[in-house]
């Protein structure tokens, strides 16, 4: 009979489900987790020290290349910092279309994450269908910017593009096409008792937890942290807009989903208010090549929890310090404290369901054995896939619903 | 021996088995090489298939600026791929480095590290862009592969 | 009371060295310039009594003859206050916070390999973000920091590429 021992095993630097380098090391016994070590640091280009030496304008376009997935969050933060060290008042309109594209993102964010979860997890179908409706919020994106991704949307002072009448029907219909599949997301999470029995009670993180380590978005509002930038330090146009911060109390990956589903509700009812609020006026004011001497401070809720940046000026065309905390790395701990004492099967989807955007914070996870064993070092792939057999072994099996799960095929 | 060459590269453009790898990348071109495979784009029509070991890949799908860290990783895995291999640079990043070149931990584009075999640029590569790219690969094996049979009279 | 108004107030009347060194930009943030000796009893003050209980991150900055650190602090209600201190370069050590926010173990590290801040207190565990054959003494933030040619070329090609 094989006495568990104590191994340890090293997950990365190639990383498929997460989609960059990471490097996970665990400290197994048997098929528990002892232990996780985070070693972080395979994304680090420098780009705080490269804005030093670049002008505001280029900074910018750097900035946004942060991270490929919430790029306009990083736009934004910045952008925001250095219109209040220089005073530019942004008009109303601007702010409007910023909050416009904020919110498309998260709604391309979430389903996105939607997708890699059902990966994760042994339900492929569900990666499929998320991934071919967020083909929708893409293409609003790509035609009010002109891009999919890195929307270049922003400049100091405002916005570069305005929207047509005729775009913004095109938003309206988009939304109500999203919101009409997202609805069956949320059923199939609600009823699909495999999806439920999977995510359920995994990836626990008590609320007295979620605080002292300090997370946030979606991974905090799901211990019942009812916290949201966009409520509790408004920016943009968020100040004029009703919507509701959603929360769950069950604390776990479950709760996770039910959060980010039910944001997806909430930025549908936004970008409505949005396209009907909208202020007439110019997209932008002249701002100057140089910027004062001075400093901001600027909080934005990415589609992961609060991004942080802060700006210094000196007077010159280019900053003197810009720091940038993105939301990943305020989770990572979390994510390590969650992961004790659990099972190897779950480490895909508890990882994934801090939806971890390791190019916001470079983040390489090792994961360190203390015992006797010997190490050994597999793919997350063979994690992610080890984690459906056991569950599968253990009763939880999503063959059958991937081959049956259709979602707005009437459509 | 050209027989066996001839059958390897039929199975290889028919099917080609693609190792997808990260060295530094913002996650842009990531997501799109993923979305590439999804219904809208379905690179899988073409039979690529994505794997997860160098030892079964005939492609490399290269995104990011090579970042230190991960530059002995990216040539690890390239060693590891049999031959004949190939390296495709996904984005402008991986390209030459992109916004990021010149930043203290970054080494360029991917050919700073590796031979690369086809390039496609765009911030992201959007997939269809990708898929292109990917098509104009094959094709160019498969025309490698008329030349050598036109030279040995077949 | 405004709550700025009123936490600046608060501030001032428990550490009197304070007058004249908080600044309210804009609504919701406070800057406080806090002297290295007093940070420590003052960031006690203003996380357990103020509920300061959010740490968005911590900057580290270089300053000339001085490393600057900045605490960004939050509340719930959406107040942020920014402490910021410094401490001389050639000893330009630091008192880690972990105990207050374990979170920050990651900002502290980050500070300790981009600018050589020394950090006491830190548990034991990797370093972060910079790869371990990063040379010695190397800071990149500092503002005299060159990268050396080998850093500047870390692909070791010269000018070439293989393509």
């Amino acid at each position: 009979m094989h006495e568990p021992e104590n191994f340890q095993i090293l997950i990365g630097p190639q990383h498929p489900a997460l989609k960059e380098p990471t490097s996970f090391t665990l400290t197994l016994q048997g098929e528990k987790i002892l232990q996780m070590g985070v070693r972080l640091g395979y994304n680090h280009r420098g780009i705080e020290k490269a804005c030093e030496d670049r002008t505001y304008v280029q900074g910018l376009y750097l900035i946004e290349r942060i991270c490929g997935i919430c790029s306009h969050s990083h736009s934004t933060a910045f952008v925001q910092a250095v219109e209040e060290i220089a005073a530019f008042q942004v008009p109303k309109r601007a702010q409007y279309i910023r909050t416009l594209v904020a919110e498309l993102e998260r709604v391309h964010s979430h389903l996105l994450w939607l997708g890699v979860a059902g990966h994760e997890i042994g339900f492929d179908t569900l990666l499929m269908y998320t991934w071919r409706d967020r083909e929708i919020v893409m293409d609003l994106l790509a035609m009010l910017t002109g891009n999919r991704v890195n929307y270049g949307i922003n400049t100091y002072g405002g916005v570069r593009r305005d929207i047509t009448t005729e775009q913004k029907q095109e938003v309206l219909k988009g939304i109500d096409a999203l919101e009409e599949r997202t609805k069956y997301y949320v059923q199939v999470a609600s009823e699909e008792i495999t999806l439920i029995n999977r995510l359920s009670g995994v990836g626990v993180l008590a609320r007295d937890d979620a605080l002292r380590l300090g997370a946030v978005g979606p991974t905090a509002r799901a211990c019942g942290v009812k916290r949201d930038i966009r409520k509790d330090d408004p920016y943009a146009a968020y100040g004029e807009i009703p919507f509701d911060v959603v929360t769950s109390d069950r604390s776990d990956v479950y709760g996770r989903t039910l959060v980010r589903l039910g944001e997806l509700m909430e930025s549908y009812k936004i970008v409505r208010h949005v396209i009907h609020n909208l202020p007439d006026g110019p997209i932008a004011v002249k701002a100057s090549r140089k910027v004062p001497s001075g400093e901001a401070l600027s909080r934005y809720e990415a589609p992961r929890g609060e991004n942080v940046h802060y700006v210094r000026a000196n007077g010159t065309d280019k900053p003197e310090r810009v720091k940038v905390r993105a939301p990943t790395l305020a989770n990572v701990q979390a994510v390590a404290h969650m992961l004790k004492d659990r099972y190897l099967a779950d480490m895909p989807i508890v990882v994934a369901a801090i939806d971890p955007c390791f190019s916001c914070t470079d983040r390489l996870i090792a994961v360190a054995d203390g015992g006797p064993g010997r190490p050994d070092i597999i793919t997350w792939e063979q994690v992610r896939q080890h984690g459906v057999e056991w569950h599968r072994r253990h009763g939880i099996d999503f063959t059958e619903l991937n081959r049956t799960f259709r979602c707005g095929e009437s459509k | 021996m050209a027989l066996i060459n001839r059958i390897v590269t039929w199975a290889r453009v028919r099917s080609p088995w693609i190792l997808h790898f990260n060295t530094g990348a913002c996650n842009a071109c990531d997501i799109e090489i993923i979305a590439a495979l999804t219904p809208q784009y379905d690179l899988e029509r073409f039979g690529v298939l994505l794997k997860g070991t160098p030892r079964h890949a005939d492609v490399l799908l290269c995104s990011g600026p090579v970042t230190r860290q991960i530059k002995d990783c990216l040539v690890r895995i390239y060693e590891q791929m049999p031959q004949p291999k190939f390296v495709v640079a996904v984005g402008t990043c991986a390209c030459s480095g992109g916004v990021f070149k010149g930043c203290y931990n970054v080494t360029g584009g991917i050919d700073t590290m590796l031979p690369v075999s086809a390039y496609i640029p765009g911030c992201p590569a959007s997939p269809t862009a990708i898929i292109d790219g990917v098509v104009k690969l094959l094709r160019s094996l498969e025309q490698s592969e008329q030349q050598s049979k036109s030279a040995v009279g077949v | 009371m405004d709550e700025l108004l009123a936490i600046q107030v608060n501030l001032v009347k428990k550490f009197p060295q304070l007058v004249g060194k908080t600044r309210t930009p804009r609504v919701r943030r406070i800057f406080a310039d806090v002297a290295i000796q007093d940070l420590g009893v003052i960031f006690d003050y203003v996380v357990k009594d103020l509920r300061f209980s959010i740490l968005c991150t911590i900057t580290g900055l270089d300053q000339g003859n001085k490393l600057g650190v900045i605490y960004h602090l939050a509340r719930e209600s959406g107040v942020t206050l920014n402490l910021c201190s410094a401490v001389p370069k050639d000893d330009p050590t630091l008192q880690t916070v972990t105990g207050y926010f374990p979170a920050a173990e990651l900002y502290e590290r980050e500070m300790a390999d981009l600018l050589g801040m020394k950090v006491q207190g830190l548990p034991q565990g990797p370093r972060y973000p910079l790869p371990d054959d990063w040379p010695q003494g190397q800071y990149p933030l500092r503002k005299d920091w060159k990268p050396t040619p080998s850093q500047a070329d870390p692909a070791g090609q010269g000018e070439q590429n293989h393509a």
